[in-house]
């Protein structure tokens, strides 16, 4: 596959955007945790905004993606509102499954998240039903499938690479590697060096590529060529972003199997503040436009929150409507 | 506009905590972000921030036991 070094502008611009994006969601939903005004089980994205922020860059907003309970950064980068997340967060039946799915199912077909799930592994069947749909009706979609190093050891993982391979979907899944699955070691439960390498199992139609997620130019760059690949009909691709998570599995996780020292080291790194760096010497943007969009993204933060303050809880009427099965 | 402060539910099982200290006093200005009070949980201790800018103005004393949602201050 011929990767292109080229890395315009106007995608990192993108990919910050997205970033900053995330980072006010993320940040504007731990405060309303931390003061009692919410409940949610979350598990925050903190340190895998990057993975994210390229992958919407790249894709089109009538893409699909399929997500898991870590999801939050993916679903905004993906275009979801913010208000049908922040009144989902609320339980309110403005938000984006009516209040009744709340932080770990959200859904929104019409940004094109189509399904986030809370059990492992399952978002990779389920994109390639859709990458299958769109493969029967030619409509030049790609679905992507976002998990963690965890459910690269699930069974539905081998079964969807294979599938995906033999049928050439159009399907890319994205293994967002922070190396802990829960509170195992990624070395503790993983048979090979990497995730990407088990491509090679299911022949030539899947690639394996293996990027910093981290970091802009590499994780946008793979993306576009994974997605170039899909719509080309030349197959899928098994992404995988090597990234990390400053919380623990879920908020209050206090995360004492992560090493100190580990945690310190990639504070240090600083990826978004490089990233924003990246913005500033090549001229796309200055500081006073990043600062504007910050507070653009504070101020769509706080309506959101106004409007799911606002909004009715679902009432006992709606307990058997949107499900399967006779009440 | 003022902005309340509940103990906050983190975790799965939790169903109360213990408002071990307050670290700003009653009256006092307060900056969001600030490290308000600490909150002891079934495993852990956790010192919680401000949510908001303004002035202290604390309902429920340091020392005592709180269910999840429990309305302990309000920052005006």
């Amino acid at each position: 596959m011929t990767a292109s070094d080229s890395f315009p502008a106007s995608a990192l611009l993108d990919v910050y955007r997205n970033t900053l994006k995330i980072k006010t969601v993320d940040e504007g939903l731990r405060r309303l945790i931390m003061s009692g005004a919410i409940h949610p089980v979350f598990h925050p994205p903190t340190g895998q905004e990057i993975v994210a922020a390229s992958m919407g860059a790249v894709l089109e907003p009538s893409d699909y993606l399929c997500t898991i309970y870590r999801g939050l950064h993916d679903q905004v980068a993906k275009g979801m509102p913010m208000k049908l997340i922040v009144a989902e967060y609320f339980m309110k039946t403005t938000g984006a499954c009516k209040g009744k799915g709340g932080a770990m199912h959200l859904t929104h077909p019409a940004s094109g998240v189509m399904v986030t799930t809370g059990v492992v592994g399952s978002s990779m069947p389920i994109a390639n039903g859709l990458a299958w749909a769109s493969q029967i009706k030619g409509d030049g979609r790609v679905s992507v499938a976002c998990f963690g190093d965890g459910a690269s050891n699930i069974g539905a993982f081998h079964e969807s690479l294979n599938l995906a391979a033999v049928w050439k979907l159009p399907t890319i899944f994205l293994c967002q590697n922070n190396r802990y699955a829960e509170c195992t070691t990624y070395e503790d439960a993983t048979s090979s060096k990497t995730v990407a390498e088990r491509a090679a199992a299911y022949g030539p139609n899947m690639v394996g590529v293996t990027v910093d997620g981290n970091d802009a130019r590499e994780m946008w760059t793979a993306m576009r060529d994974a997605v170039a690949r899909a719509r080309a009909g030349d197959g899928p691709t098994l992404l995988e972003a090597n990234t990390f998570r400053f919380s623990g599995h879920y908020f209050g996780d206090q995360d004492p199997y992560i090493p100190k020292e580990e945690k310190e080291a990639e504070k240090a790194k600083d990826s978004i503040g490089r990233l924003r760096q990246q913005v500033l010497d090549s001229g796309v943007a200055t500081e006073a436009d990043l600062d504007a969009l910050k507070a653009q993204f504070e101020a769509e933060f706080e309506e959101a929150v106004e409007f799911a303050r606002a909004s009715p809880d679902p009432g006992l009427d709606e307990i058997y409507k949107d499900i399967y099965g006779a009440a | 506009m003022s902005t309340e402060v509940r103990i906050p539910s983190i975790g799965f099982s939790t169903q109360e905590g213990t408002l071990a200290e307050w670290l700003v006093a009653d009256g006092e200005p307060v900056e969001a972000g600030q490290l308000l009070y600490t909150l002891e949980l079934d495993k852990s201790v956790q010192e919680v921030e401000s949510p908001a800018s303004g002035t202290l103005r604390i309902i429920a004393p340091a020392g005592e036991v709180y269910d999840i949602g429990a309305l302990i201050a309000e920052i005006v």
